[in-house]
């Protein structure tokens, strides 16, 4: 016990002598830090930063923001706790800070109060044989039709299914990521979901996969939600 | 045990999908679904539309921005 104090002390006089001449190494160290934890990060980064901005040149811009930012703030970030969210975050609010204002299209900002009917969809998957054939045919689609579909439905319904199905968040991280209750997020990504389903199964029947027969395929190969349109009533 | 049933299943067959059920109800849903062909139909398209996301969604940071990324944190640091 005696012995520790005594050795500690000067130790630690001798670390306060040191700091002033040490600083310089220590940011070195810091950054290298930084490039080893979060540059093993940019490629899911950019995949992101592709979804929210869609398309490339501003995706670079977002994620070299992203990174810019989150160097500035890495001596807050406290190691051992999830740096993948951390980097998100910031992705995500660096977003809607600078990015969504320059995004053509309005932002929908009361997108979670509309009705499903409001958002369209709903009905296709009916004119699919099966589940086992709609299964086939989303399987059997090109990257480029699931990724026309991804862009084409809400934003936060596209955020939260890209949070959850492909960078594997849980909900409460994308809770804090999207700043939301995950009521919220549970929401935007069941819609999120049914909707690119939908999309899907529009695309697929215009391709003539997964439906039982041809003929029955034209009438929903729009895709689109038909009010009033029901299949027990063309069983008639 | 006794089968959760049909209903349940559907309800919580998302939150299953993306593991944020508990074990219990997880082990509730496995069991259903191990037995009831219209709900595992079900979770089977589920699990494709996630892959189909997973595999449409994947990209390659071009060089040029990794190079720039690194040059700027430099630049950041030297400026400090």
């Amino acid at each position: 016990m005696v012995l520790s104090t005594v050795l500690e002390r000067p130790e630690t006089s001798v670390m306060d002598a040191l700091e002033l001449s040490v600083m310089t190494t220590d940011a070195i160290d810091l950054r290298d830090l930084f490039e080893e934890q979060a540059m093993p990060y940019i490629d899911q980064l950019y995949a992101a930063a592709m979804r929210m901005t869609r398309n490339p040149s501003d995706a670079q811009d977002l994620v070299q923001e992203t990174f810019v930012k989150s160097f500035a703030a890495f001596k807050q970030f406290e190691q051992g706790t999830n740096l993948k969210a951390w980097l998100y975050r910031i992705l995500t609010n660096t977003f809607i800070n600078t990015y969504r204002k320059k995004q053509r299209e309005p932002y929908q900002g009361t997108i979670d109060d509309l009705e499903d009917w409001q958002l369209g969809g709903a009905e296709s998957t009916t004119a699919m044989a099966s589940r086992s054939a709609e299964a086939e045919a989303i399987d059997h689609l090109p990257d480029s039709a699931v990724k026309d579909a991804l862009q084409s439905i809400p934003e936060d319904f596209r955020l939260a299914v890209y949070f959850a199905d492909v960078e594997g968040f849980s909900y409460q991280e994308i809770a804090e990521i999207m700043k939301t209750p995950i009521g919220t997020v549970m929401s935007r990504l069941h819609r999120g979901r049914r909707l690119l389903r939908d999309l899907l199964a529009g695309y697929a029947l215009e391709r003539g996969l997964g439906s039982a027969q041809p003929a029955s395929g034209a009438v929903a190969a729009t895709g689109r939600a038909q009010p009033g349109r029901t299949t027990s009533g063309s069983t008639k | 045990m006794t089968d959760c049933g049909c209903e349940k299943a559907k309800a919580e067959l998302e939150e299953y999908l993306h593991n944020e059920l508990c074990g219990e109800d997880t082990a509730d849903i496995h069991e259903h679904l191990a037995h009831c062909t219209d709900c595992s139909s079900e979770h089977l398209v589920g699990r494709t539309l996630t892959e189909a996301v997973q595999r449409a969604c994947r990209e390659i940071a071009p060089e040029d921005l990794r190079d720039q990324v690194l040059l700027k944190l430099r630049t950041i640091q030297s400026t400090h």
